[in-house]
C-alpha cells in the first residue's frame, strides 16, 4: 500500500486478481497457437492491413507477427522464442505447456491449494522428467559414423508438422545431408556453415541442397564470363577501388583563403597516386592467376570490399571473374566449401591461398543476379537452396527449413518423449504430468480425433510396458520407433526445464502494479 | 557519379525522410515534364547519386531510391489488449513495385492441411493514396485520354493536412523491396519504445541486425563507388540504440567511406515532462543516445527544436508542432539542400555551370566542417526557408529578418545565439534564389551576393564554402499547407498578406527558394555542456540519480564513464582558451 502514498495513479491488482490476470494471459496465448501443434494442425494465413500475406505454421514465427501486449503474455512469449533461438523447434509446445501448467494449478488453486505448494511440486517433477529423458535418449552417433536413418527421422518430425508430406520428405533429404555436409569430426557443428538462400522461381518442390555455395550477386562487368570450369577460387577482403578518402581535400593553407577551392593540378597528382596503389594490387591478382592458371583453368577473385569499374576492366581483361562485397559470413564458408584461405593482403599471395571449384556459374533473375559455386572438392559448407512461386511460399519453406536443420543437428536424440508422458503421474505432482498431457491431447484434437478415447487407449498401452505414440489417422497407439518419428532431445529437455520456471514465476506473483505506463502516457 | 546510400531509423526519420523522397519525385518529375519550367528541366543534379536503375522479373524497368529504412512492424490482430499501431499504414513493406499479379493465393501450395485465416482489418487508403492508386491503373490500362480526376486534389490536400498519422500516408515514391524493413517481436507500443536502453536488444535480437545490414549490402554492392551513406535517426527512443548497433556495423564493414549523421527528433518527444523522474530519465536518454552515436560517424548534426512553431526558423511558417507531418516537411527541406552539393555535375574545380556551383562530395563536406584542427564534428543546422531575395541579400543595413545571414535561423536545439568564433567553419547552400523581378537569379548573381554579405558582415567565419543551384526547391502535392500568407506562388515573400486563407500549401505556393547552412561553431557548446553535465550529474557522480536507471540499460561502469570521457572531450575541443584556463582553476 505504500506505493498507493507514493503513485496515487498506480494501477494495483492483488492476490486472487493478479493471479487470474496471469493464468488467464497464458491460457490465451495458448488457444492462439494450439490449433498449430503437430502434422494435423491448421497452417495461418496472415492478411495484413496492406494486403500483405504471410503463411506460417511455425510458432515462432506466428509469435513474432502478433501484437501482445498484455505483460505475462510477452513474458511466455519471449520464453518461447528463446526456445526457438536455442534450438530451432518447439516455440508452440512451448506456449501450449506453459498455458496447460497454469491451467491445471487454476484448478488447485480454487480449491484452496498454495500455489507455493504447486510450484515446489512441479520443481520435483521437472527434475524426474529430465532424469527420465537422459535415460531415454539414443544418441546419433553410432560409432564414427552418424546414423543418417535416425538423422532423417528427426528432420522429418519437425517439418511434416510444417509442410505438406511430399515437399517435408524432399526438405528432410536435403537437411540430413546438409547436416552430414558440414559435419566435422571432434568439433561442434557450426550452423552458421549453411547458407539458406532463397529465389523467387519455379516451384516449391525445385528446392535443393547446393553443395557448395550460391552468393546473391554476380560479377559486375560485361566481359566477364557467365559460365566457367575448373576455377581457382581466391577469397579476400582486398580494397579494390580507389580511395579519395584518404586525401584530405581541404588543406589549411586554402582556407585562408577565404574560400575553398581546391588546387586542381595538386589533387590530381594525389588521385593518380592513389590509382597506381589501387591497380598495382590488381595487378598482383593477375600475376597470380597468370602463375597457376593453365589454359583450361579459370580464376574467380570474391572479395569484401569494393572493386570499382576500372579495377574490374583489368580483371575482365586478364580473364578473371570478380564478385563484389560478398558477405561477411560466406568468405568463412566460402574457405570451408572451396578450401584456400581468406586473405586481408595481396602482399602475401601464394597458390597456398586459393581454393577450387568444379563450376561457377550465375543465374539472372530479373534485376536479381546468383552465383553458384559448385563441385567443390570437399565441402564443409553447403547451402539450402528454396525455390518457390512467390514469396510468402518461400518464407514459409524457409521458416520449417531452418528449423528442422537446427533441429537435426543436434547430436543426440530420444524416443517419443511425450509418450512417457504417463510414468510421470506417480513421480510428482499430478499438474505437472496433467499439463505435459497437453501436447497428445493437442495433437489429437487436432487430428479431430476423441481426445477421450485416445488418453485412454494411450494409458493403457503404457501400462502394458509399451513405448507408445499416437497415430494420427487412426487414433490408435503404436510404437513412434517403427513408424520413424523421433522427437529432438534438446528440444524437449528445453520445453520442460523452462516452461516450469515461467509457470512457477507467474503464480507466485500475488501482486500486478502498473504504474509506468500511464505515467509515460499523456493524458 | 558517386552514390549516396540513404538510411533513415525510427518514425521520425521516416516522416522526414517521406518528404525528402517526394521532393526528389517532384524534382523528377518535374524535369521530365515537356511543360515545365525551364529551371527544373536542365537542373545539372544526378539524381543517380540517390536513386538505382533497376528490373522487375517481368523485365520492367525501375527506378527507385537507394534507401534503407528502418521502423515498427505492422502486427497482426489476434492477441491484444489495447490499440495497435502499425508504423507503415496502408502500404505494404514490399512496396508495390515488384509485386506479382495476383494478391491472394487462391490455395496454400505448402500445405495440404487445413488452413485458418487472419486477416488484420483492411487499412482505409486515404484520399491520396487512392488517387495515387487510381493514376496508376489508369497508366497501366493506357486509356490517359478523357481520364477524368475523380479525387480533387483540394481535398486531397485538406485530408492529408488533417488525417496523416504514418509517414507512408502522404508517400507517393515507389520504394525498392529491399528498402523498407520491419523490425519485429519486440511486443511494445511505439509509446513503449521511447529510451536507449529499450532499443538495446532490438538490433541484436533474432538477427535482425544482420537482416538489416544484408539489405544495406544489397545496395551497395550495386555501387560504383560509394561517396557516403546519409544516415536519418529519430533519436528520442528506442531506435538511437538500434541506430548506434547499425552504424557501429557500417563502421567496422565499410570503415573508408564517410557517415553523415542528422539525429532528429519531433517536438513531441519534448513534451509530457512532467515529474522529476522523468526529466532525469530524458536528460540520460539524450546524453547517452548522443554519445552513444556520435563515434560511429565523421559528422553529427542535431536537429529538432523543441518547439518548432515559435521559433525564428518558422517566421514564415504557421507549424502545428503536434504534427509530424508538419514538423518534418521543414526538417526534409533542409536535409534536402544539404544534400544538394552532393549531386552537382562536376564542371571541373574552377569552370562553374549556368545551373550549379559548388559541387563537394560528402567526404569533401565532412572533412571541411568536422576535419579542422578543432577536429569538432557536431554541426548545427540553419535554414532560411524560404530565402530571402538577392534585393534584400545586398541590403546591408538591413541585418533584420530580411538579409540572408540574418534569416538562417537554427533548426538544432541548446544552440548559443551570439557567439565569437574565429574559427567557425561553414558550408552555405543557397539555391533557387529569387532575383530582381521574381526571376530565377543566375548562380554568379548569387555567388556575388553572398560574398558581398560576407564582406560586410560584422563577424566572419574562418572559412566557408558556398553551394548555389538555380533550381528552387519544388512543394509536392502532398505537402502540409505551412506557409504563412506572406509567401507567394514562388516563394517571393510579399510586402502585404494575401487576403483569403492564412494557411497556404502546395496547391498555392509551388516552389521556394532556399539556404542552408552547417556551421562548425561553439555556439553548439550548450548542447554538448547540457549533455557531459546531465550525464555526469545523473550518472556518473556519487550517489547520482540516474544511476539505477543506466544499470538497468545494462551499462557498466566504465562504459558510462568512457561516454563522459567521449562527451568532454567534444567540450574542451571548442572552449576558447582563455575560458578554458579559468575553469581548470
Amino acid at each position: 500500500m505504500s506505493l498507493r502514498v507514493l503513485n496515487p495513479n498506480a494501477e494495483v491488482l492483488n492476490k486472487s486478481a493478479a493471479l487470474h490476470m496471469n493464468i488467464n494471459a497464458a491460457k490465451g496465448l495458448q488457444d492462439v497457437l494450439k490449433t498449430n501443434l503437430g502434422p494435423k494442425g491448421t497452417i495461418k494465413m496472415l492478411v495484413g492491413g496492406a494486403g500483405d500475406i504471410k503463411l506460417t505454421k511455425d510458432g515462432n514465427t506466428l509469435l513474432k507477427e502478433m501484437q501482445i501486449q498484455n505483460p505475462t503474455a510477452i513474458m511466455i512469449a519471449r520464453t518461447a522464442v528463446a526456445q526457438d533461438d536455442i534450438s530451432g523447434d518447439g516455440t508452440t509446445s512451448t506456449v501450449i505447456f506453459i498455458g496447460e501448467l497454469m491451467k491445471q494449478s487454476e484448478r488447485y488453486i480454487d480449491e484452496g491449494m498454495h500455489p507455493r505448494v504447486l510450484v515446489d511440486g512441479f520443481e520435483i517433477a521437472k527434475r524426474a522428467t529430465l532424469q527420465f529423458l537422459e535415460k531415454f535418449k539414443t544418441p546419433v552417433v553410432m560409432g564414427d559414423e552418424p546414423d543418417k536413418e535416425i538423422l532423417k527421422m528427426v528432420a522429418r518430425t519437425t517439418v511434416r508438422t510444417k509442410l505438406y508430406e511430399s515437399l517435408a520428405d524432399q526438405l528432410t533429404d536435403i537437411v540430413a545431408n546438409a547436416v552430414l555436409c558440414i559435419r566435422k569430426p571432434e568439433e561442434a557443428i557450426d550452423l552458421f556453415m549453411v547458407e539458406i538462400m532463397h529465389m523467387r522461381h519455379k516451384f516449391d518442390v525445385d528446392t535443393r541442397l547446393v553443395e557448395g555455395l550460391v552468393l546473391d550477386h554476380g560479377s559486375r562487368h560485361p566481359d566477364m564470363k557467365r559460365r566457367a570450369e575448373n576455377c581457382y577460387i581466391l577469397t579476400c577482403n582486398v580494397s579494390l577501388e580507389y580511395d579519395k578518402r584518404t586525401n584530405n581535400v581541404v588543406s589549411t593553407s586554402e582556407i585562408n583563403a577565404g574560400f575553398f577551392y581546391s588546387n586542381a593540378e595538386q589533387r590530381e597528382a594525389m588521385v593518380a597516386a592513389e590509382r597506381r596503389q589501387v591497380d598495382e594490387r590488381v595487378k598482383k591478382i593477375i600475376e597470380l592467376k597468370n602463375k597457376v592458371c593453365s589454359d583450361n583453368d579459370n580464376f574467380v577473385v570474391i572479395n569484401q570490399k569494393g572493386i570499382d569499374p576500372p579495377s574490374l576492366d583489368l580483371l575482365a581483361r586478364a580473364g578473371i571473374i570478380a564478385l563484389r562485397r560478398a558477405k561477411r559470413r560466406n568468405m568463412e564458408r566460402l574457405v570451408l566449401a572451396c578450401g584456400g584461405e581468406a586473405v586481408n593482403s595481396v602482399d602475401d599471395l601464394t597458390p597456398d591461398c586459393l581454393g577450387w571449384a568444379g563450376l561457377v556459374y550465375e543465374h539472372v533473375l530479373g534485376e536479381e543476379k546468383y552465383t553458384f559455386v559448385e563441385q567443390v572438392k570437399n565441402p564443409h559448407s553447403c547451402t539450402i537452396l528454396i525455390k518457390g512461386p512467390n514469396d510468402h511460399t518461400i518464407a514459409q519453406i524457409k521458416d520449417a527449413g531452418a528449423g528442422a536443420f537446427e533441429v537435426a543437428a543436434r547430436q543426440y536424440l530420444v524416443n517419443e518423449v511425450k509418450k512417457t508422458v504417463q510414468g510421470r503421474a506417480q513421480l510428482g505432482v499430478e499438474a505437472f504430468a496433467d499439463a505435459l498431457l497437453v501436447v497428445p491431447k493437442t495433437l489429437a484434437e487436432n487430428a479431430g480425433l476423441d481426445t477421450q478415447d485416445v488418453i485412454i487407449a494411450l494409458k493403457a498401452e503404457h501400462d502394458r510396458g509399451n513405448v507408445v505414440g499416437l497415430n494420427q489417422h487412426s487414433g490408435d497407439p503404436f510404437d513412434p520407433q517403427m513408424e520413424g518419428i523421433f522427437d529432438n532431445y534438446s528440444v524437449k529437455r528445453q520445453i520442460i526445464n523452462s516452461g516450469p520456471v515461467i509457470a512457477s514465476q507467474l503464480l507466485l506473483v500475488d501482486e500486478v502494479i502498473r504504474a509506468g505506463r500511464n505515467m509515460r502516457k499523456p493524458t | 557519379m558517386r552514390e549516396i546510400v540513404t538510411i533513415q531509423v525510427g518514425g521520425f526519420a521516416n516522416f522526414i525522410g517521406s518528404h525528402f523522397w517526394n521532393f526528389q519525385d517532384e524534382l523528377l518529375g518535374l524535369a521530365s515534364d515537356p511543360e515545365g519550367d525551364s529551371v527544373f528541366k536542365n537542373q545539372c543534379l544526378n539524381m543517380d547519386v540517390l536513386y538505382r536503375s533497376g528490373e522487375t522479373h517481368q523485365g520492367v524497368l525501375t527506378y527507385s531510391p537507394r534507401l534503407v529504412s528502418v521502423d515498427f512492424q505492422e502486427a497482426y490482430k489476434f492477441y491484444q489488449l489495447g490499440p495497435y499501431l502499425r508504423s507503415l499504414g496502408s502500404i505494404s513493406s514490399r512496396g508495390t513495385l515488384y509485386n506479382e499479379a495476383s494478391s491472394v493465393p487462391s490455395d496454400v501450395v505448402t500445405w495440404k492441411g487445413s488452413v485458418s485465416t487472419q486477416a488484420s482489418e483492411p487499412h482505409k487508403k486515404n484520399l491520396f493514396l487512392q488517387s495515387l492508386y487510381e493514376e496508376e491503373q489508369e497508366n497501366l490500362t493506357h486509356k490517359r485520354n478523357g481520364f477524368q480526376r475523380e479525387i480533387e486534389d483540394k481535398d486531397i490536400v485538406e485530408c492529408l493536412d488533417n488525417g496523416v498519422q504514418f509517414w507512408t500516408d502522404f508517400s507517393k515514391v515507389h520504394y525498392h523491396p529491399q528498402s523498407l524493413y520491419e523490425l519485429s517481436g519486440l511486443w511494445m507500443d511505439v509509446q513503449e519504445f521511447d529510451n536507449y536502453g529499450i532499443g538495446r536488444d532490438a538490433f541484436s535480437g533474432s538477427f535482425q541486425g544482420e537482416d538489416i545490414c544484408e539489405r544495406l549490402r544489397f545496395f551497395v554492392e550495386e555501387c560504383d563507388h560509394v561517396q557516403g551513406f546519409q544516415f536519418i535517426v529519430d533519436d528520442s527512443g528506442g531506435f538511437s540504440a538500434v541506430a548506434a548497433d547499425f552504424l557501429e556495423n557500417i563502421a567496422d564493414e565499410y570503415t573508408n567511406t564517410p557517415v553523415l549523421l542528422y539525429a532528429a527528433r519531433s517536438p513531441t518527444s519534448y513534451m509530457n515532462l512532467r515529474s522529476r523522474k522523468q526529466t532525469v530519465f530524458r536528460h540520460l536518454h539524450d546524453s547517452v543516445s548522443f554519445s552513444r552515436l556520435a563515434p560511429f560517424c565523421k559528422l553529427i548534426v542535431p536537429v529538432g527544436l523543441p518547439s518548432l512553431s515559435t521559433s525564428k526558423a518558422s517566421t514564415f511558417l504557421r507549424i502545428e508542432d503536434e504534427k509530424a507531418y508538419h514538423c518534418s516537411a521543414v526538417y526534409a527541406a533542409a536535409v534536402h539542400s544539404a544534400s544538394l552539393p552532393f549531386r552537382m555535375e562536376p564542371v571541373g574545380p574552377t569552370a562553374d555551370s549556368f545551373a550549379v556551383s559548388g559541387a563537394v562530395d560528402v567526404n569533401g563536406f565532412v572533412q571541411m566542417l568536422a576535419g579542422q584542427t578543432r577536429q569538432n564534428m557536431v554541426s548545427i543546422l540553419d535554414v532560411a526557408m524560404p530565402a530571402p531575395p538577392l534585393t534584400g541579400i545586398i541590403s546591408m543595413e538591413t541585418q533584420g529578418e530580411q538579409s540572408l545571414l540574418g534569416s538562417l535561423q537554427p533548426l538544432t536545439p541548446e544552440v548559443a545565439d551570439k557567439v565569437e568564433d574565429f574559427q567557425a567553419v561553414e558550408s552555405m547552400i543557397v539555391h533557387g534564389a529569387l532575383g530582381s523581378g521574381g526571376h530565377h537569379a543566375s548562380v554568379s548573381a548569387v555567388k556575388d551576393s553572398v560574398n558581398a554579405v560576407y564582406e560586410h558582415a560584422t563577424s566572419r567565419p574562418m572559412f566557408c564554402h558556398l553551394s548555389v543551384a538555380r533550381c528552387p526547391l519544388p512543394i509536392p502535392l502532398p505537402f502540409p499547407s505551412i506557409f504563412g500568407n506572406l509567401v507567394g506562388q514562388h516563394g517571393e515573400l510579399l510586402d502585404s498578406p494575401i487576403s483569403g486563407s492564412k494557411l497556404r500549401g502546395s496547391l498555392d505556393v509551388h516552389s521556394i527558394p532556399m539556404a542552408a547552412r552547417l556551421r562548425s561553431s561553439n555556439a553548439i557548446l550548450p548542447f554538448l555542456q547540457n549533455r557531459l553535465g546531465s550525464l555526469r550529474k545523473f550518472g556518473i557522480e556519487r550517489g547520482a540519480l540516474g544511476a539505477e536507471l543506466l544499470r538497468s540499460w545494462r551499462f557498466e561502469k566504465d562504459e558510462i564513464d568512457d561516454m563522459g570521457e567521449t562527451l568532454s572531450k567534444m567540450v574542451t575541443a571548442l572552449v576558447p582558451n582563455d575560458e578554458l584556463s579559468s575553469d581548470s582553476d
